[in-house]
């Protein structure tokens, strides 16, 4: 073996020495077809030249290697056929490399962002780059498998994304003590907001025309995963991030993993239990992309009252208040429901109400079309809700009120950034403001956004005018 | 994208770790290459699926290309990579599995490549693959500690793309499984590549940190079809893999000449087993004690 590797190698040796030949063939020929006259003649003496090489091409291979023959044919048989291609464009790939993970000393800690919704994340600088960024620290509850899978499938599935919406790992930073790794931090961008407390502490609701640029966002990023193979499985208000230029990022990857097609059994005891899809709710143990639409559903919900949807205060509780909003299933609406592990305990009324009908009611100002994705997201059976593609499609992104641009989406005080709601309740300096506030209702879209008052966007007309 | 290629090791990586090393080359390749093919044998026994067993073999050289091979016993770290690769996985094994299965295929004299070991030989090593309690926690122990410097060493980046998927659909576009083909031809064609690809896994060349799997599979078909004796295209069909003649014919002599470099191993000290550190520990220091008995001092 090795020495008809050795023979290998002598062969390249020599074929290298032949190319060298066809080249020098190559460019003499082509001096050649600038005289046109003698362009036949040449063509055919370089034709006999190279069938005499080829012939004489196996003998002295025959000396040097008990080789086939077919490789040489492979390269030089059909020179005139190999001359008229162009190089190849070979597709050359990116190859990042790996090294050893920087100290979280080299981050200086700002200050804690809220510890409930984020785990422990901090604010803090790299104090080499001088870049802010958001530190999240690994939970090391269970410390007898090591390093937990959840964080380390969230560094996984996070590494792997690469998408605006959602947040960018930038690197894993270990504590100062490296004998025992103990202290792991995912370096993560940092972003001024989550949309719960936002939420919470915004004195009116986003308008039509934010939530859907939000709801747009966010439906990308969930796409974007979906065709990755990725499950977030805790979709929810506080995992999604929103900067002050309008951009939402979906964050929190401690419950997402890969899954396939048919997929895995996987455990029913993720997403958060107020976006928790029905199926989950009745263990399903193979589930697909459909929980986490089922959890966009619930956002869709949020973002219209400002409050979770479906509050449940446990598994029971949760499923009786779904089928309170979006009706009781039917063998019709949701056929093999029967038979998944906790539906065979579930006693259900007789005469179900139509499905929707409270969704509806519920969101009195909602466009038919955007009633139409809310009920179908939030449909009983996961195989009737919408893929994350399909929604990007939907009519309610295409019909009026627009998608507000992210330039003109309206900023808002940081509470990760410690800011405050200061000015609130002092009236505006007279002058240039002026000028804005008089024009309020008509003109609300132009000025909204860019300039930092929230609140004086709020006044827009919009909600107004839809109804 | 992230299918198609991986992080590659760089040149100064691979410089430090060859020249910055007190073991010599030979014994680093012949390291590299036993604690391979044992995380080969582990995977087998733990019923992994091949694709992991081959990510935690290409994350462990990963590894030693950061740390020193001589950090860590061998073999504990190439139970705390298929460990680590496996928790990742779809298919996760308890610490308590891996530990059973390095205790089997590490008791003494049993040979980790044979798979032909004679029934009689269980019952006479049982006590061999026991564990006591306090042994395994300390194995234990050192597994965890490992798993997290090989996290650390790797800034926490264990994605593997592996070539064999993009292998079978070369093979495909090469119409190998074709009419026109010989049923038996093309079945042997596939094994073979695949059986290239599995052994380059264990190439001390450390082939799949330097090449990215395009390369690797189109190298193993190329051998696998000359040695099946079906005829590829006349043409420079590797380029459709956006492979270099010059980068096949590297990996073509690499994969090729792996079948000798192990017979070699197994001619010179075949029966010996698995290289262990503390083995190259006790050997310097024997043969740094005969030195200084024999060599009168100046």
């Amino acid at each position: 073996m090795l020495s008809k590797g050795k023979s290998r190698w002598a062969d390249d040796e020599e074929d290298k020495v032949l190319d060298v030949q066809r080249k020098k063939e190559k460019e003499e020929k082509k001096r050649i077809k600038a005289e046109k006259a003698r362009k036949a003649e040449e063509e055919a003496a370089a034709a006999k030249q190279a069938q005499e090489q080829a012939s004489k091409a196996p003998d002295s291979e025959i000396e040097l290697s008990s080789r086939p023959l077919k490789r040489r044919r492979l390269s030089h048989s059909p020179p005139a056929l190999v001359e008229s291609l162009p190089p190849a464009r070979l597709l050359r790939f990116p190859a990042p490399t790996w090294q050893k993970c920087r100290s979280v000393e080299d981050f200086e800690k700002l200050n804690d962002i809220e510890e409930g919704a984020y785990g422990w994340v901090s604010r803090a600088r790299d104090t080499i780059s001088g870049k802010v960024v958001a530190l999240k620290r690994l939970k090391m509850e269970n410390n007898n498998d090591g390093v937990p899978v959840t964080g380390l499938r969230e560094i996984q599935t996070l590494r792997d994304c690469e998408h605006e919406n959602i947040v960018a790992l930038r690197e894993v930073v270990v504590g100062e003590d490296t004998s025992k790794i103990e202290n792991i931090f995912l370096v993560l961008d940092f972003l001024e907001h989550d949309l719960k407390t936002l939420l919470e502490s915004m004195p009116e609701p986003f308008l039509t025309s934010e939530i859907k640029t939000l709801l747009h966002q966010l439906t990308s990023g969930v796409a974007y995963l979906h065709s990755n193979w990725i499950l977030h499985r805790d979709l929810k208000t506080s995992n999604l991030l929103l900067n002050n230029r309008g951009v939402l990022q979906i964050a929190d990857f401690g419950m997402a993993r890969y899954y396939g097609d048919p997929s895995p059994k996987m455990t029913q005891l993720v997403v958060t239990l107020w976006y928790r899809a029905p199926e989950l709710l009745l263990g399903a143990e193979r589930y697909g992309t459909a929980v986490d639409m089922w959890s966009v559903g619930c956002i869709f919900g949020e973002l219209l009252t400002s409050s979770p949807l479906l509050q449940g205060k446990n598994e029971v509780d949760e499923l009786s208040k779904i089928f309170e909003l979006c009706g009781i299933p039917t063998e019709a609406t949701w056929p093999s429901f029967r038979r998944l592990p906790n539906a065979r305990s579930l006693r259900l009324p007789k005469n179900p109400v139509a499905q929707g009908s409270v969704l509806r009611s519920k969101f009195p100002f909602l466009t038919t079309a955007g009633s139409k994705l809310l009920i179908d997201l939030l449909g009983l059976n996961p195989e009737k809700r919408p893929s994350a593609k399909e929604m990007l499609e939907h009519e309610f992104f295409r019909e009026e009120p627009r998608m507000k641009s992210r330039e003109m989406f309206p900023t808002f005080p940081s509470k990760a950034n410690l800011e405050r709601r200061g000015r609130h309740g002092t009236p505006n300096a007279p002058g240039r403001g002026k000028a804005t506030e008089m024009g309020e209702v008509d003109f609300s879209g132009i000025f909204g956004g860019g300039i930092g008052n929230g609140e004086q966007e709020r006044g827009g007309g919009f909600s107004l005018k839809l109804i | 994208m992230s299918h198609l290629f991986n992080p590659l090791v760089t040149a100064e990586q691979l410089y430090q770790r060859r020249t910055h090393n007190d073991l010599p080359v030979e014994l680093q390749d012949r390291i590299r290459f036993d604690t391979a093919r044992l995380t080969h044998s582990a995977g087998i026994l733990l019923r992994l699926p091949q694709d992991i067993t081959a990510q935690a073999n290409v994350l462990l050289f990963r590894y030693w290309t950061v740390d020193n091979l001589r950090d860590h016993e061998f073999n504990d770290a190439s139970a705390a990579t298929i460990y680590l690769t496996a928790k990742i996985s779809a298919s996760p094994r308890s610490l308590r599995s891996v530990a059973n299965v390095y205790k089997y295929l590490l008791t003494a004299d049993h040979d980790s490549s044979s798979t032909k070991s004679a029934p009689h030989s269980y019952e006479s090593h049982a006590r061999g693959y026991y564990f006591t309690e306090g042994e395994y926690q300390s194995l234990r122990g050192r597994l965890l500690t490992l798993e997290g410097q090989i996290l650390n060493a790797l800034g926490f980046n264990t994605h593997v793309a592996l070539p064999h998927p993009l292998a079978i659909t070369y093979l495909q576009t090469l119409d190998i499984f074709s009419p026109s083909i010989p049923k038996h031809a093309a079945t042997e064609i596939s094994q073979r590549t695949v059986q290239y690809l599995n052994t380059a896994l264990m190439s001390p060349q450390m082939l799949y940190l330097t090449h990215q799997p395009p390369s690797l599979a189109t190298a193993a078909i190329y051998l696998a079809a000359k040695e099946v004796g079906v005829t590829l295209p006349d043409v420079e069909w590797w380029e459709v893999f956006d492979c270099e003649r010059e980068e096949l014919g590297f990996l073509v002599m690499a994969m090729g000449s792996l079948d000798a470099i192990a017979r070699g191993y197994q001619e010179r000290d075949g029966a010996k087993g698995m290289i262990t550190r503390m083995a190259i520990d006790n050997e310097n220091r024997r043969s740094s004690l005969e030195t200084d008995n024999t060599t009168p001092r100046v």
